[in-house]
């Protein structure tokens, strides 16, 4: 899971960002606590789906770390929790982390509003340049996420009669497959010949397509997938 | 029903004018269906003959459907199929159908101590269909002494038939025989025997299986039954009485009945949710048994192992990724998709070159076909090409599969410090050889990128159907 890019133009004199991570597992809470560098604080850690929702209307956190399995609730998990600080979702955002890839649990964390997914086998400083990405409003897109995303909407391009929100442009299917291939969004950039910034804008599109697009076939295929 | 056994099974086939028993009787002794046809037909003629030769082996025949079933749960029998009876295996108390079923799912999993009564479908861990219905007989002693005796069916329809025959024969000779009694008792025999036959093997997982669409018949067959029985007894009982009596019987053995009905269902209920619970309770401690072996004989295990190699965090890292593994693919695999599928071999290669050299490789897939010798052929390049990343690269390997109509891609990344394609040396055989050769012997292709943020391999394999180029990148 190295996609999400290494060096960053946040360091230096910008401010913290404010995270809280929710997780049922303590130590994996404070293992990620001591793996986040200092480019971002924690201030507030939750274990059940109610603390979450107590501690993010609290401390108003500009990331949240989710776990897609959360005790608690109505037992809907993370999803619960976004919907439970919907309130907050203008300023604060949401990356889902998750030991389980199963597509159901990622695509429905993703659809509830979460800004991206990642596995919780990456590095400390790869999630702290997730953290940063989705702080900065730009979506975050593990390989897996990618394999997704175009498992689901298909790897053929847009027709123009479809409905703009059910299929991917050919430029975001590029985009998508060089992420599934590993690629990191400063790598796509290269090999499409584009900017970091507009490789960015792709992802946030496909993300919003994933949110938003009524497909059918997504919310179906999301129910039938339980392997990998 | 001393049946060769080089001969294909006595079932009725599914290629049929009634009932399928001429085709099958034909395929059974090899010959002909038009002959076996007329014979039956010409026979029919002989004072009816054939006419009961059919209906006896419509009845004592199963169908092919039917016979596949009870021999996917009991392993070849050298008995004809038609004799659902156990065989000559001594039966031991409470097994009902003999051990076969368990015979099939041949689980390590520690039985249960309270599995007392020995039922054989214990060992089943989820369908609830044909096994578990086992577990009803013994609520039904008849039944299960009936089973006991092999041929126990044959020997009294034979029996049957004997008698009928000789009191034709004795009726022929001058002999009086009570037939205004015998009629009747014979209707009520016959009665109780469809009833019962229903709950022949195959049938009784249907009954007592409530999602079986089959209890139509099942019903049906019930109520013919009971109509016969009810109706051999009033026949019997009011003798040559008149119709006014005849009714007031009816009326008063329906009511008797109702009232016996009412009095026994709650009980009957009780009994019935009872068993259900039972058997709930059962289907939940084996599946409890199951996941504790399992995480016993991998988690544990692991978990063991890692703390003897403490000190060597190579082998620790490893050893959890290999069990995370297994543990994913034991929880989430699809059941309903088989084993050949070109990302199960890509995500077995991957799993194998992780063990072997230790760096991760995660597999990304998008699509997937069933696997075909050309196909093995690109699982083999990736392969080596994922030995290579993780060789050279020394870091974690990103494999992505894309299967679409114009044909099949793997992408093997790394983020090593990469190589000249060029400057491989001649003898190297793994790149030359193993990857871009083997893609061009199968009608595919291979291209290598190599800079200094890390190697990439490409595989495309066009679909047979498609010989159309490039797609992308």
């Amino acid at each position: 899971m190295n996609n999400i890019g290494t060096g960053d133009a946040h360091a230096g004199g910008v401010p913290a960002i404010r995270v809280v991570i929710v997780d049922d597992h303590a130590i994996f809470r404070s293992g990620l606590k001591a793996d986040l560098d200092d480019r971002v604080t924690v201030v507030g850690e939750a274990g059940t789906v109610e603390q979450a929702i107590a501690v993010i209307a609290q401390t108003r956190p500009q990331v949240v770390l989710l776990d897609v399995h959360l005790p608690g609730g109505l037992g809907g998990g993370g999803r619960e929790v976004i919907s439970g600080s919907a309130a907050l979702l203008a300023s604060t955002r949401f990356l889902a982390l998750s030991v389980s890839d199963a597509a159901e649990d990622v695509v429905s964390v993703i659809r509830a509003g979460a800004r991206g997914y990642v596995t919780k086998s990456i590095s400390g400083a790869e999630i702290t340049d997730a953290v940063l990405r989705v702080a900065g409003g730009d979506a975050v897109f593990s390989p897996r996420l990618a394999g997704f995303v175009l498992d689901a909407f298909g790897t053929a391009p847009a027709d123009i009669a479809d409905d703009e929100l059910d299929r991917l442009s050919a430029r975001e299917l590029e985009v998508m497959r060089l992420i599934a291939r590993g690629y990191s969004y400063k790598e796509v950039a290269k090999e499409l010949f584009i900017s970091i910034k507009t490789v960015e804008t792709h992802v946030s599109a496909v993300l919003r397509k994933l949110q938003l697009s009524s497909r059918h076939e997504l919310t179906k295929w999301a129910a039938e997938r339980r392997l990998l | 029903m001393t049946t060769a056994l080089s001969r294909p099974p006595l079932v009725r086939s599914s290629d049929r004018m009634i009932a399928g028993v001429c085709a099958g009787l034909a395929a059974h002794l090899g010959w002909p269906v038009r002959m076996v046809r007329i014979g039956m037909v010409v026979a029919a003629f002989a004072g009816g003959a054939g006419l009961a030769f059919y209906a006896w082996l419509w009845i004592m025949v199963p169908t092919a459907d039917e016979n596949a079933k009870r021999n996917a749960r009991r392993p070849a029998s050298p008995i004809a199929p038609a004799v659902s009876a156990p065989g000559p295996l001594p039966v031991p108390p409470g097994f009902i159908a003999g051990p076969a079923p368990a015979a099939g799912l041949a689980e390590p999993v520690s039985r249960p101590a309270d599995g007392r009564d020995g039922l054989a479908d214990v060992g089943q861990p989820l369908p609830a269909g044909s096994g578990t219905s086992q577990g009803t007989a013994p609520t039904n002693p008849a039944w299960f002494r009936f089973r006991r005796m092999p041929f126990a069916k044959e020997i009294l329809l034979g029996a049957g038939l004997l008698l009928a025959g000789g009191i034709l024969t004795a009726r022929m000779l001058g002999v009086d025989v009570p037939l205004g009694t015998l009629i009747p008792a014979a209707a009520i025999l016959g009665g109780a025997a469809i009833a019962w036959m229903q709950l022949d093997e195959t049938r009784r997982a249907g009954l007592v299986d409530k999602t079986k669409a089959d209890q139509a018949g099942g019903w049906a067959r019930l109520a013919a039954g009971l109509a016969l029985v009810v109706a051999g007894v009033l026949v019997m009982v009011s003798g040559s009485g008149s119709w006014e009596q005849t009714w007031l019987a009816l009326l008063a053995s329906v009511a008797v009945l109702g009232g016996v009905a009412l009095v026994l269902l709650p009980w009957g209920l009780k009994f019935w949710r009872d068993l259900e619970a039972e058997r709930a309770g059962r289907v939940r401690a084996t599946e409890r048994a199951e996941i504790a072996a399992h995480l016993h004989d991998s988690v544990l295990q692991t978990l063991a192992l890692i703390q003897r190699r403490a000190g060597n965090e190579h082998d620790v890292v490893r050893l959890a990724r290999a069990q995370e593994r297994e543990l994913r693919g034991w929880l989430y695999r699809d059941p309903g998709k088989e084993a050949g599928q070109l990302s199960e071999r890509i995500k077995a290669a991957a799993a194998e070159v992780e063990d072997s050299l230790g760096n991760a490789v995660d597999v990304v897939t998008v699509g997937d076909t069933a696997m075909t010798e050309r196909h093995e052929a690109l699982v083999q390049a990736s392969r080596e090409a994922m030995v290579n990343a993780s060789r050279h690269g020394g870091c974690t390997v990103s494999v992505y599969l894309e299967v679409a109509d114009g044909g099949v891609e793997v992408f093997v990344k790394d983020r090593g410090p990469g190589f000249d394609p060029q400057s491989v040396p001649a003898d190297r055989m793994g790149v030359r050889e193993s990857i871009v050769g083997r893609m061009k012997r199968h009608g595919g292709s291979a291209v290598i990128s190599s800079s200094a943020d890390g190697t990439e391999v490409r595989l495309r394999l066009p679909s047979d159907a498609a010989d159309n180029g490039e797609g992308k990148s």
